[in-house]
Formats: structure tokens, C-alpha cells, sequence
């Protein structure tokens, strides 16, 4: 399967965004793709990646003489500096990440810094707005650090060799003789700071983009900053207040507003509007209608009002009589219908192959069994904690988009579509976001800000209450999967048929995303499907995507921490285990059989270097910790499962071993989750405690997912709105842990997402080994197990 | 008119006596530390101290503290150096961080009145506040090594206990 990264870099070279809006006016083009220059503007150092100097002159025909400093300070070939040093040694790194609990820009000025040599106290990150220089603006994926460690590596090392030259003319030495450490250039006893190299000599440097490519980047025995202890740059703003999110941004003579929102997300239209009682609401202003030329605002209101308070009890006080769309009627089990018919009969009208190796049809009739199961996992909601807002005003026929956002390329295109002005009139201001796990991939929450700024000519700040952000969050599509296996008489797996239905995000947001299908048929979203193509070998595979166009008409299916390995992974793992106990096997043995790192699952460096090899290694690892083999002499009750991931993609794989302890309560058929294991590799780790926190954080996410989360799409909403109905885990739920990193210098991958989605089918398997009941269903509701009992 | 003591400041704001005090401190007097999460009083991202106790400020109506004494995030400490301050940048509690200053009113108003709690006591005290990044392993941590702190400050006058941030943290492979 191609890489996702190339799938992005060839929606950029199209010059399109993700929903194949032309964006090639915005001259964006990656980073990758492009020399790095190094010059100096207004006395600092500036390290771009640009055409560089005789490029561009050639490029435009201009007389430019080629140095680097005269292509930054002419501008017109839209330099992208990334990191910038001052007179006085300040490394200011430009982050076009979002900032939402990953610490990221901390990991990716660490990337900087340890090329560089720089002195890490002199590091500081600035936030970028929308400009379409940085390329293809998007946070998500648990891409980040990937994505960034071979061009911000070489950025920094390219900005080392140039100081290091320039450094041993200050000292009157050759370069050969001297090496950079902590922000100076050192020969023998004699050194000069950057800044001093910076104010006294200059830079002036160029590098071709293969130059660039060949810079050799530090061995890992030498790495100072990338692997070791550190804190995070975004901490203590998070301590004392300080910290700016969205819903914080306050501008002059804004006014404020919620909006009101039809009973469906699609189709309906206000037929009566009455605000007699909101005029009795003190600061009330009005309540207008949104006329939404891209289409995202079907039949929605705003209450404007002078005051947040008072926006609120206006909306609860409106009288709204509406046309309902046609989707009010349908529900969470008419979608999941839907689904299993999907899964049934899987077809290319409703997706395509995904995966087809060998003749699994063959291989399931000739089977001396086969296991065939479903599972199905319900709605989810992001509920990041910070409820989805923009403040948006117009100055100068410039619009200025105030919001936290994960996906701005994508927001700016819809904004230009309900604007009606041309993208390069928009820019969005970056903040932190107050959680993202994907919501925020989605800026369709800045549009009514906008229409309703446009609307009134003044600045407006509108902010979703709780209910609001619920009622059209972009849920986890609820899904479907069956699974079928064949195993010959030895118990070995000879074929696996694997066919998974669910809402597509992808196709509802970023169409440009989908990929082409292995096969004929339509294309494929694979964030939908990927966990399918798993690392186990089972002979002959086919894996079908398939759409579940039902769910779209409900909602915008959404990129939810994971997305299809949240399901993928649940319904892959249970099954592993129902074979292993047909075969008569311990499941972790099973698995250990199964991952024989041959063939496609031999891994590529870099990226996957090692393959199923690393699965197996923190599948042992986890064992080892767990005292698996205590397995057989639990209590009553008490049962032990694992499961395995490797991620959000096989080409970025992150390899993750989980094993719970539970016991089941026969009672009330609920389960203490006593103790969760979980071992990871996922390559050299930028900022260790970083990734600690991710894993901790995203281990917890998915246990709160396996139970006490997940609610239904019932006439138009979900279900529970609210905390109350909805019950995210609390401190009180929170298992002993007991997690650990594999120690690796292979290619950093994500870390955001991979712990999210081995915890539920651990504590199936691990329900399943503790009192025999299997449970196919997520979340896994006591009730379901009492009554199994 | 609403007339209160605001981190030890007299304020007084010409809003409608039903405004939560929520929206006062935000959209009023500019203290935008304290967060909005569900306004239902159920995750805590809006807790200040009114008179001395951890509140949530979503639902209760600003008249209720008239004449009172509120702090908020902002007002915990002159330095940023509450006990709650220095563990929290210790064990690096915050990911997204929206949760925090509710997190850390909290847990201020329960060490006030436990000044050394068990593990049971910690869990109890802070289960009513969400954290959507569940970063619920290092608030706990956070609070014991508050308490800690504290503990030590009184005890001594000789500088024991006093936070150096250049000190490296807790060792970040192996057990959590
Ligand atoms: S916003 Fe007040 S408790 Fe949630
Ligand atoms: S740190 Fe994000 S909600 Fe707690």
C-alpha cells in the first residue's frame, strides 16, 4: 500500500486540498521537495527551505546574483524558514503542528536542536498561522514526528555545518578541526557562540536538495538531545493560566454567539423563528439565519448577543419550528443493519479489496474449520474537553480565522467557499487546542463564525455549548466487521477473509485521501480499514473495505483518535484468540507462531525495519512482565488476555504488546480491570516523557472506550449529550499500569494514537479466559456479560 | 451590580445577577484561566475557590458571591510556585493542558484540608474532575508530590523540598 505520506505530498503536487479544492495558488509546496537556504535578514540567521539562490533567478529570470540572503529578503519565492537564530542565540523553531497535548513542538525543536548542536535553553517555538507557504497544513495521524525527522534533522544539521564554516573563520581555523556543542563552535581551547557568529560574520550558505539528502545525520551513540530525559516547552503556560486556546481569544467590539442547530445535520430548514421570550433575555441582540453557500450549515441559526451568558439563555429561550431532514428517522441499529448486510456480501459498489493474497476461497473450503465471527463497535464521541468555537472578523477585506484547528489547509478551503472570497483573503490563527483527537481535523466549526461575522460586519466570537459540540461532533462511525478463518488439522491458519463496514471520514471530509483499491473497484479509504492488513501470517487474505453510506447520511463520520484501528484492531484480536482456542493453543503463543516475519511481514527499513520480528519482541517483553505464564493458576474469575497492535499504518508502524488482568463480578456482570501491561517500540523517541504521557493517556482512552464510553445515533443526535449520560473514565477507574519502551534507535513513529486501541480486545480476551463468555460488542456493557452468565 | 473580592482585589461588574460566575471571570474580568468544559458542574474544568472551598463556577449564579472571596488560577500563587505549581511542572501533568487550573483548584482546596492524603483519599478527592487526556496517572502523582512538598516547606525553613526545574525529572522508561 502506498505510504500515506506520499498519498499527501501528491495531493499538494496536484495543487488541491483534501477535498479538491485547487490550492495551487497558494504556492505551498512541501518541504521535501526543496534546497535550504541559509542567509541573514535584519541580523539573524535565517534556515529556509526555498529554491535556492540560482534557481529562483533562474526560475523567474531575475538578475539575482543567487546568494541565499538576497532569495530570503526578496520574498517572492516564498522561502519557508524554519528555524531562525537571533544575534543574541536564540534558536526560534517555527511549528506548523497543532498543539494539543503532544507536546509536539517540543519533539520537533528537539529534531532541530540535536542536529544543530544548538544549547537547548535557547530554543523557543512560535506557532504559525495558515500561511500557504508551510505546505499542506494537518496534525493528525500520529504523523508528526515522522513525518518531520529526516527534513527538520537535516535542516538542523545543515544549519551546524554552516555555523561550524563560518565559526572557523571567526576563530581563524580550518572547519576540519571543530566541532559544535551547546550552541558554540569549538577548536581546541578556543570557541564562538552561535550568536556571535551569527551578528559577526553572517551566514550565507546554500544547499541543493540532493546536497541535502546526503548530509549523514548523527549515529544514535552520539545523539544528546533525542532519546533523553527533558520537559515539555508548553508545560507551564498549562500550570498558571497563561496557556491561550481558542475559546479564550478576545477582540475589540466582538460580539458573541451559539448557534442553534437544526434536528439533523443534513436537510433541515427553519420554517417559524420565534424570539419573544429570548427578547425578555437581557443583552439578546438578534438571532439570524445562516446562508451557507459551501453547504456545512444546513438550516442553522445564531443568537448573537452581548454577552456568552447571555447567547446561551437566548438559545434555551427560542422557539424554532423546523423541517426535518429525512435522516431524523434513522437510528444506530438501521445504520449497523446497513452494516452487516455490508459484511455479508462485501462488494466493489461499496468499496473494494484492501488486502488479496492468494486464493482465500479455496483456502476456507479446503479448512478443516473455520471460525467465522462478527463484531461491531458503536458510536463514539471525541468530547475534547474544550468545546469546538472560532472568533472570526474582517479588516481590510482580509479575513482572520481566530480558532485551535488540526487540519487549516482544509478549513481555509471551506471558509473560502462560504465566504465566497478567495483563500488567499483568509488566514488562521493558531492557539492550543483544548484536546483534538481528531474533532478538530474537521474546521467545519469555523464557519458559522464567519457567516454570522459576515452577516453582522462585526467580529464574532461563537462558541458551542457541551450539547451543541456533541449534537454534530463527528462521531466514530459506528461499524461492522465479520471475520472468517480456516484452520487445517494442525491448528495452522490457512486462510482469512476479513470484511469491515463503517462510515468513511475520508470520503465525507478529504476524498483526495482515498487511495486506489489493490483490485478494481472504487477507492478506499484506508483510516477506515488499516489494521486490517495486519503482521500475522494466515495464509491466503482478503480484506474488503466497504462504506457505509447510511451512517453519512447521519452524520460526518470523523477521524477519532486512531479511526480504523480502533475497530480493526478489536475485531483482528478477539479473532486471533477464538482461533488460538480452536487450535487448542495459549493465544500468546499462538501469535509468537503466527508473526514469522517472512515475506511481506519481513518489515523495510527504514520505516518498518524488522517487521513482525518487533512485534514478536514486545509481545515477549509484555509476557515476561505480565507473568503470562501465572496464567493457568488465576483465581476464579480472574482472567488474563492480550492483545497486540502495530499502529496506525504498516508503513509507520508503532509495535505495541497488551496484557490485562480482569475480574469479572458475576453479580452485575461488571469488570475490574486489575492491572494492564503494555510494552512498546516505536523507534528512537524524540522526548521519552512525551511519549510516556501519550502512551499513558491513550492506553486509558481506549480501556475507557472498551467500557464505559459509546453511545447511538438516535434521530439526528447522539444519544447522550452530555457527562451524566456520557461517562469518559475517571481517576477512580484508572488500572495499575505497568508500561515500558523498548529501547531503539530505529526511525521515530507515532505515539498519539497506537495505545488507543489494544486495551479493548485484551479485556475481551481477558473476559473470555476469566469466566468463557466472549464479548463481540463495543463498549462491553455489564449488562451484556450478566446476561451472558 | 456584582461585588466581589477577585485574588484579593475588590471587583464589581454591572451584569445580570443569574450570570454564572463562569462567564464573569472569563468574559468580564478577562480571567480566562478558568475553563468551560460541560456546564453541568460534572467535569471541573471551572473550579475556583469561592471563600476558601473548590467550586464550580458554571452553574452558580455570580450573585452567590457577592461580597465574597474568590481565586482563581491566576491568583493561586504570586510566583507560580503553589506546591500544586511546582509538582505539576515536575511530573509534566498537563498534555492538552484545558483541564489543569480546574485540575489544580481542586486539588489546592482538598491538600488544604489533607495535608498529607492517602492514595484512596487522592482518588476520591479528584475523581469528579475530568481529564479527556487522561493524564489521571501524573495528576496523582502530582498531588502526592504536592503534599510532599508542603510537608517539607513546614518542616523546615532550610530550603528542603524547594523545586529545582533544572533538576532532571523522574526517569521516563520502565515502570509508570
Ligand atoms: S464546566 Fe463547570 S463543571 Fe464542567
Ligand atoms: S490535559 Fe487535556 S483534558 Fe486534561
Amino acid at each position: 500500500m502506498a505510504r500515506f505520506e506520499d498519498q499527501l505530498a501528491a495531493v499538494e503536487a496536484q495543487g488541491s486540498d483534501a477535498q479538491g479544492n485547487d490550492i495551487s495558488s497558494n504556492g505551498g509546496e512541501g518541504f521535501t521537495r526543496r534546497g535550504f537556504l541559509i542567509g541573514t535578514m535584519a541580523g539573524s540567521a535565517m534556515m529556509a527551505f526555498g529554491l535556492s539562490g540560482a534557481a529562483a533567478a533562474a526560475s523567474d529570470g531575475s538578475a539575482n546574483n543567487g546568494s541565499a540572503s538576497e532569495s530570503l529578503a526578496a520574498g517572492r519565492y516564498e522561502p519557508t524558514i524554519w528555524y531562525a537564530i537571533a544575534p543574541d542565540g536564540t534558536v526560534t523553531v517555527h511549528i506548523t503542528k497543532a498543539e494539543m497535548g503532544q507536546h509536539v513542538a517540543t519533539s520537533l525543536a528537539r529534531l532541530v536542536a540535536e542536529e544543530l548542536e544548538a544549547d537547548w535553553s535557547s530554543i523557543e517555538v512560535v506557532y504559525v498561522d495558515s500561511d500557504p507557504k508551510w505546505g499542506y497544513m494537518v496534525t493528525g495521524g500520529s504523523w508528526s514526528v515522522h513525518h518531520s525527522y529526516l527534513p527538520l534533522s537535516r535542516a538542523g544539521a545543515a544549519g551546524r555545518i554552516a555555523l561550524i564554516e563560518a565559526g572557523a573563520k571567526l576563530l581563524d581555523v580550518d572547519p576540519a578541526d571543530c566541532r559544535a556543542r551547546h550552541g558554540q563552535v569549538i577548536s581546541g581551547d578556543k570557541s564562538v557562540s552561535y550568536g556571535e557568529i551569527v551578528s559577526q560574520a553572517g551566514l550565507e550558505r546554500t544547499f541543493s536538495e540532493e546536497e541535502l539528502k546526503e548530509i549523514s545525520l548523527k549515529p544514535a551513540s552520539e545523539r544528546r538531545v533525542l532519546g533523553t530525559k527533558g520537559t515539555a516547552l508548553d508545560v507551564p503556560a498549562k500550570v498558571n493560566g497563561e496557556a491561550i486556546y481558542g475559546i479564550d481569544v478576545t477582540v475589540d467590539k466582538m460580539l458573541y454567539a451559539r448557534p442553534v442547530l437544526p434536528p439533523t445535520r443534513f436537510g433541515s430548514k427553519p420554517v417559524s423563528i420565534d424570539d419573544s421570550a429570548a427578547k425578555q433575555i437581557d443583552g439578546y441582540r438578534q438571532t439570524i439565519e445562516l446562508d451557507d453557500p459551501s453547504g456545512v450549515c444546513q438550516g442553522w441559526l445564531a443568537v448573537i448577543a452581548d454577552s456568552y451568558s447571555s447567547a446561551m439563555r437566548a438559545t434555551d429561550a427560542l422557539k424554532v419550528e423546523w423541517q426535518r431532514g429525512d435522516s431524523y428517522d434513522i437510528s444506530e441499529a438501521d445504520i449497523q443493519e446497513q452494516g452487516h448486510t455490508l459484511v455479508n456480501s462485501p462488494s466493489r459498489d461499496n468499496g473494494s479489496l484492501f488486502v488479496d493474497i492468494g486464493d482465500v476461497s479455496s483456502g476456507l473450503e479446503g479448512a478443516s474449520e473455520v471460525i467465522d465471527s462478527t463484531y461491531t463497535t458503536s458510536s463514539v464521541l471525541h468530547f475534547q474537553l474544550e468545546p469546538v468555537n472560532a472568533t472570526v472578523f474582517e479588516e481590510d477585506g482580509h479575513w482572520h480565522v481566530h480558532c485551535g484547528n488540526q487540519q487549516q489547509t482544509l478549513a481555509v478551503g471551506m471558509l473560502s467557499k462560504a465566504l465566497q472570497v478567495d483563500k488567499s483573503n483568509i488566514t488562521l490563527h493558531q492557539y492550543y487546542l483544548g484536546g483534538g483527537f481528531g474533532r478538530r481535523l474537521y474546521g467545519d466549526y469555523t464557519i458559522p463564525a464567519a457567516l454570522a461575522a459576515k452577516a453582522l460586519g462585526r467580529p464574532v466570537k461563537m462558541l458551542f455549548t457541551r450539547p451543541d459540540d456533541t449534537r454534530f461532533d463527528c462521531v466514530r462511525s459506528p461499524s461492522v466487521q465479520r471475520l472468517r478463518s480456516g484452520l487445517d488439522g494442525n491448528g495452522k491458519v490457512v486462510a482469512s477473509e476479513h470484511a469491515a463496514a463503517a462510515g468513511w471520514p475520508s470520503a465525507a471530509m478529504a476524498p483526495a485521501f482515498l487511495i486506489e483499491p489493490v483490485e478494481d473497484g472504487g477507492k478506499v479509504d484506508s483510516f477506515a480499514i488499516s489494521g486490517a492488513d495486519h503482521w500475522y501470517d494466515v495464509g491466503a487474505q482478503r480484506v474488503w473495505a466497504q462504506q457505509n453510506h447510511k451512517a453519512h447520511e447521519v452524520f460526518v463520520p470523523g477521524y477519532l483518535r486512531s479511526v480504523g484501528p480502533g475497530w480493526t484492531t478489536w475485531a483482528v484480536e478477539q479473532h486471533i484468540d477464538e482461533l488460538a482456542l480452536a487450535a487448542g493453543k495459549d493465544p500468546a503463543r499462538f501469535r509468537l507462531e503466527l508473526l514469522n516475519a517472512e515475506g511481506r511481514n519481513a518489515g523495510q527499513a527504514p520505516h518498518s525495519v524488522g517487521g513482525a520480528e518487533r512485534l514478536r519482541a514486545v509481545l515477549e517483553r509484555a509476557m515476561a512482565k505480565a507473568d503470562w505464564d501465572s496464567r493457568d493458576s488465576l483465581p476464579d474469575d480472574v482472567g488474563m488476555g492480550v492483545a497486540l497492535t502495530f499502529g496506525q499504518e504498516r508503513s509507520m508502524p508503532t509495535w505495541v504488546a497488551c496484557i490485562a488482568r480482569v475480574k469479572i463480578n458475576r453479580g452485575d456482570g461488571s469488570v475490574d480491570v486489575e492491572h494492564l501491561t503494555a510494552v512498546a517500540d516505536a523507534g528512537t523517541l524524540a522526548h521519552p516523557d512525551g511519549a510516556m504521557a501519550q502512551l499513558e493517556g491513550s492506553l486509558l482512552w481506549g480501556l475507557s472506550m472498551a467500557l464505559y464510553e459509546g453511545t447511538e445515533v438516535e434521530k439526528g443526535k447522539p444519544k447522550a449529550l452530555n457527562l451524566g449520560a456520557y461517562t469518559p473514565l475517571r481517576m477512580n477507574q484508572v488500572p495499575k499500569m505497568d508500561l515500558e519502551f523498548v529501547d531503539s534507535d530505529a526511525m521515530p513513529v507515532g505515539l498519539g494514537e497506537p495505545g488507543t486501541t489494544v486495551v479493548a480486545p485484551a479485556i475481551a480476551n481477558a473476559i473470555q479466559h476469566a469466566v468463557g463468555v466472549r464479548l463481540r460488542d463495543m463498549p462491553m456493557r455489564a449488562e451484556a456479560l450478566k446476561a451472558a452468565l | 451590580m456584582a461585588s466581589f473580592t477577585l485574588n484579593g482585589k475588590p471587583v464589581s461588574v454591572e451584569v445580570s445577577p443569574q450570570t454564572p460566575l463562569l462567564w464573569v471571570l472569563r468574559d468580564n474580568l478577562g480571567m480566562t484561566g478558568t475553563k468551560f468544559g460541560c456546564g453541568i458542574a460534572q467535569c471541573g474544568a471551572c473550579t475556583v475557590h469561592l471563600n476558601g472551598s473548590a467550586t464550580r463556577t458554571c452553574v452558580l449564579p455570580v450573585s452567590a458571591a457577592e461580597g465574597g472571596e474568590v481565586v482563581t488560577i491566576e491568583g493561586l500563587s504570586d510566583n507560580d510556585d503553589h506546591p500544586l505549581q511546582q509538582a505539576w511542572r515536575e511530573h509534566q501533568v498537563p498534555q492538552c493542558g484545558y483541564c489543569q487550573s480546574g485540575q489544580i483548584m481542586q486539588a489546592a482546596d482538598f491538600l488544604s484540608r489533607t495535608p498529607d492524603p492517602s492514595d484512596e483519599e487522592v482518588t476520591e478527592a479528584m475523581s469528579g474532575n475530568l481529564c479527556r487526556c487522561m493524564a489521571y496517572v501524573r495528576i496523582h502523582r502530582a498531588v502526592k508530590r504536592a503534599a510532599e512538598i508542603s510537608q517539607a516547606s513546614e518542616a523546615s525553613t532550610a530550603g528542603v523540598g524547594v523545586f529545582d526545574p533544572s533538576r532532571d525529572q523522574e526517569v521516563t522508561h520502565g515502570q509508570v
